[in-house]
């Protein structure tokens, strides 16, 4: 049963991600499917650029040090025509992300979900403007 | 009440206007209008319309089998193929004149070039071949046919890693089946991978007044390729910037 819901929102969070880096190349060849991840911390650099934007995070570890985090997000040609501008977030805004790990093991996530501290959600591409694929 | 050269000088004017307006006749069935700003269907594994795999030869159904989708042609920012550049999701902007279509994906920034004017592929395509393939056209009645050739193997033929050879062949037919939308039906020809041509159908849905292709730089901030392609020699992208002090003298 557990395993079925982790698949059930293994598979809701790739169909939701299917913008984000699908339309690049393949998810699953950069990001592991299986390894979710929340992460919460204060942006510290926005890049609003091409192929997909990103955006860091400072993040405190179990030990209390900040560690740096990579958030990869959509085009910023889609995320434009879902209503986001390059400065919809600012340098010291608090997020939570949810996303998967990158396959290399470093500090990267390809995200799903990024909520402000005002529960407003931030960076998520939405794909009503292109028809359903399939 | 007319004389004879009355009559025939009515003759000569009514066949005078027969001759005038038989241009605008022939416009009556002249080929739809499709330019404008269109949407494509987002159709990142084709196998899906299909319903199945495709008809893969041995050879083909091998190299589907062991694709490496870290490879993807695109994730180091060459050009995506006819294929995919009417699948992603990103809008195109198509132009139409009567001798020559041409297409500018809002992905990659690229073009294709439709050419109406009769010729065929150039002798030495298979020397020269284009991502995005050199491209005939002809209208059928209002369905525009476009055979296309010469398109460089590197491409793929969707995200998900259907792969094709240097003999692929598409042929696509665009049919407007409304003010605002046209029929995309392509067929995929190739040997090396298929034992048969198959084809999918997608429609272009067009924009709304005044949207605008937006920038897709590809290679502006590609840092995808530092984690899919960790080996690359000309990798200048780093997610933490080198500073200054660890630079070495005279880099």
């Amino acid at each position: 049963m557990k395993r079925g819901i982790a698949a059930l929102f293994t598979a809701i969070a790739l169909l939701a991600s299917g913008l984000s880096v699908a339309a690049h190349h393949s998810f699953a060849a950069q990001y592991d499917a299986n390894k979710p991840i929340t992460l919460k911390g204060g942006i510290t650099r926005i890049e609003w650029a091409n192929p997909h934007i990103y955006f860091y995070l400072d993040v405190a570890d179990a030990n209390g040090a900040t560690v740096q985090w990579a958030i990869e997000g959509g085009a910023p040609s889609t995320l434009y025509r879902a209503g986001w501008r390059k400065d919809s977030a600012k340098v010291g805004d608090v997020v939570t992300v949810n996303g998967f790990l990158a396959r290399d093991g470093s500090k990267l996530v390809n995200m799903q979900r990024a909520l402000l501290a005002d529960g407003r959600s931030l960076f998520v591409g939405n794909s009503s403007y292109y028809q359903k694929g399939q | 009440m007319f004389t004879g050269g009355g009559r025939a000088r009515i003759a000569v004017v009514v066949y005078v206007v027969l001759l005038l307006a038989a241009p605008a006749a022939a416009q009556t069935s002249a080929p739809p209008d499709m330019s404008g700003f269109w949407i494509n269907q987002y159709t990142p594994d084709l196998s899906v319309v299909l319903g199945k795999q495709p008809p893969f030869t041995e050879f083909g159904a091998e190299r589907w089998r062991t694709v490496d989708t870290a490879k993807d042609p695109t994730a180091i920012c060459l050009p995506v193929g006819p294929s995919r550049g009417f699948t992603a999701p990103f809008p195109f902007i198509l132009v139409q004149h009567d001798k020559l279509i041409s297409i500018m994906f809002e992905y990659q920034s690229i073009w294709r070039a439709i050419y109406l004017d009769g010729r065929k592929h150039p002798d030495d395509l298979a020397d020269y071949p284009y991502f995005m393939g050199h491209s005939i056209g002809h209208w059928e009645g209002d369905t525009l046919v476009v055979d296309t050739q010469g398109i460089d193997e590197r491409s793929w033929l969707d995200t998900a890693g259907h792969e094709h050879s240097a003999k692929l062949r598409l042929t696509e037919r665009f049919k407007k089946t409304g003010p605002d939308t046209i029929q995309w039906t392509v067929t995929y020809e190739d040997p090396i991978y298929f034992t048969r041509p198959w084809s999918i159908e997608r429609t272009f849905t067009r924009g709304k007044p005044g949207d605008r292709v937006l920038p897709y730089t590809c290679n502006e901030n590609n840092k995808d390729v530092e984690h899919l392609m960790p080996f690359q020699p000309n990798l200048n992208y780093k997610h933490v910037p080198e500073t200054p002090a660890t630079k070495k003298p005279g880099q």
